[in-house]
């Protein structure tokens, strides 16, 4: 049995070395030598949500600490999404047709049924890179890089952290700014904003081409040491974005009273939604670290608000029970509970004037959300550390819409989250 | 007024913190691999990403790896 996990140490780093010389970051017959003062984990992820989407989530990151303490990490991630996704409409109590973003072909929901896109398929890659550089005992920088790219979208990001240690390095006082730049470019193109979904085969009221979202981050943060056991951690936050924001998928039921209307082409009548090209959110992060009898106990609280009247409390609790020989147990339960935006409608009336902000994605409403986890860790038999990671994600929408025959628009989510992390 | 309030906090925060803390020799606990503040990087990354796409908050740790079209 040793041998046997010998021989997937010694594999994983000889393919560890290939990916590497593959992907380019080192030349591919230094990649073996250049593993030696790596350290490496590994992890795999798999979501499933009910009827939803799965996604499929290899990853791999790499850290080494050079002799002057500057610590270089690099981290490859591959994310496979496939399955159905809600599309704004509502449910109705007559069976309804929608139009592919490609405009090409139709899809139908039955009666009843909330209407799922089931066209949902990507992968996404994602590359980044981080580099410390201490400039003297007390303080150091931190610069990272990140480039992703997926079908529809393309994400390119840097980032500048200063840290400086205080009060005989009890104090950690950290400022940081970051950039990102986002490319979109939709399938099929972009919705005209708060314009008619069309059938498939006639103008789809869309224009091709791409589009573009900069964002620009700050962070200051304190992390103290309060006594031997015990440290705390503060941040604020502020992000401001600009650009494309509109989920170019995403569209609207318009309703005459409660029923739906009928549609110039389709049987009943779609918007495609409409966002503000600008952004501003602020968040507020604490976080406690304690030692309590040999177990660890981690418990955080983020308050998050932005200019679209979103605003979010997330509480976060790990309790790490050490066992013996790396053996660990550690249940995980998160709270999450956020306002709905200011443009968050279920769906909009025929009878009034369309607004110029609207949309129906799930993701803007008032929810609650809870996620129950167990995650075991343990020693392999050569040593290295290993954890299986379980959760049960639960997400509410405070008020799931109902047309006026009583049919209701499923908007909740289920997941499990599966998790597999080595690391040598 | 809310960005006074941060300044305010933030100085009673500091001035709070020099009375706070351990001596060099005091370390040993903190020192701890599960003791660090990011002591399951991974698990947190994948965290950051799953619920940045489900949900309309992100942000507060640290810079995340970079964007998503997931939302």
């Amino acid at each position: 049995m040793k041998t046997e996990f010998k021989d997937i140490h010694g594999a994983l780093k000889t393919a560890t070395g290939a990916l590497l010389g593959a992907s380019g970051l080192v030349a591919p017959a230094m990649a073996s030598d250049t593993m030696a003062g790596w350290e490496a984990d590994v992890a795999v992820l798999v979501y499933s949500e009910t009827d939803r989407v799965s996604a499929f989530e290899p990853a791999i990151s790499l850290k080494k600490t050079f002799d002057d303490e500057s610590v270089l990490g690099l981290k490859l991630v591959f994310d496979s999404l496939t399955g159905a996704s809600h599309n704004g409409a509502m449910a109705s109590n007559t069976p309804q047709t929608f139009t592919r973003p490609s405009g090409n072909s139709n899809y139908d929901a039955a009666a009843g049924e909330t209407p799922l896109d089931d066209t949902f398929h990507d992968s996404r890659v994602s590359i980044s890179a981080n580099y410390e550089q201490p400039i003297n005992r007390l303080n150091k920088m931190i610069y990272g890089v990140n480039v992703s790219n997926e079908y529809d979208f393309f994400s390119v990001g840097g980032s500048a952290t200063y840290m400086q240690d205080i009060n005989e390095r009890n104090t950690t006082l950290t400022a940081g700014v970051s950039f990102e730049y986002n490319t979109i470019k939709p399938v099929g193109g972009f919705a005209d904003p708060m314009s008619e979904m069309q059938t498939s085969g006639v103008d789809q009221n869309k224009t091709s081409g791409t589009d573009t979202r900069v964002m620009t981050e700050l962070l200051l943060g304190v992390t103290q040491i309060i006594d031997r056991n015990t440290l705390m951690q503060f941040n604020y936050g502020y992000a401001m974005s600009d650009g494309y924001h509109n989920d170019p998928y995403k569209i609207l039921s318009v309703l005459d009273g409660n029923n739906l209307t009928t549609g110039s082409t389709l049987p009943g009548t779609y918007v495609y939604e409409n966002r503000p090209d600008s952004r501003a959110k602020h968040s507020l992060f604490s976080k406690v670290k304690h030692f309590l009898n040999g177990d660890v106990v981690d418990l955080s609280y983020r308050y998050m608000w932005d200019d679209w009247k979103v605003a979010s409390h997330t509480l976060d609790f790990h309790y790490r029970l050490n066992m013996s020989d790396g053996f660990y147990l550690e249940p995980h339960v998160r709270y999450y509970s956020q306002d709905a935006a200011e443009f968050y409608y279920t769906s909009l009336n025929s009878a009034e004037p369309l607004p110029e902000f609207a949309t129906a994605d799930y993701r803007l409403g008032g929810m609650t959300a809870t996620t129950l986890g167990i995650k075991v860790g343990f020693l392999t038999p050569d040593g290295n550390e290993s954890s299986v990671r379980l959760e049960y994600y639960q997400q509410a929408a405070d008020t799931n819409p109902k047309d006026v025959n009583g049919v209701e628009t499923q908007l909740g989510i289920d997941a499990v989250i599966l998790q597999y992390n080595y690391s040598f | 007024m809310k960005k006074i309030s941060l300044i305010l906090i933030s100085v009673c925060l500091l001035s709070a913190c020099e009375n706070l803390g351990v001596k060099p020799w005091e370390r040993d606990t903190l020192a701890r691999k599960d003791m660090a503040l990011e002591s399951a990087a991974m698990d947190s990354a994948f965290d950051d990403h799953i619920y940045f796409s489900k949900e309309a908050s992100s942000g507060g740790k640290g810079f995340g790896g970079g964007g998503c079209g997931c939302n």
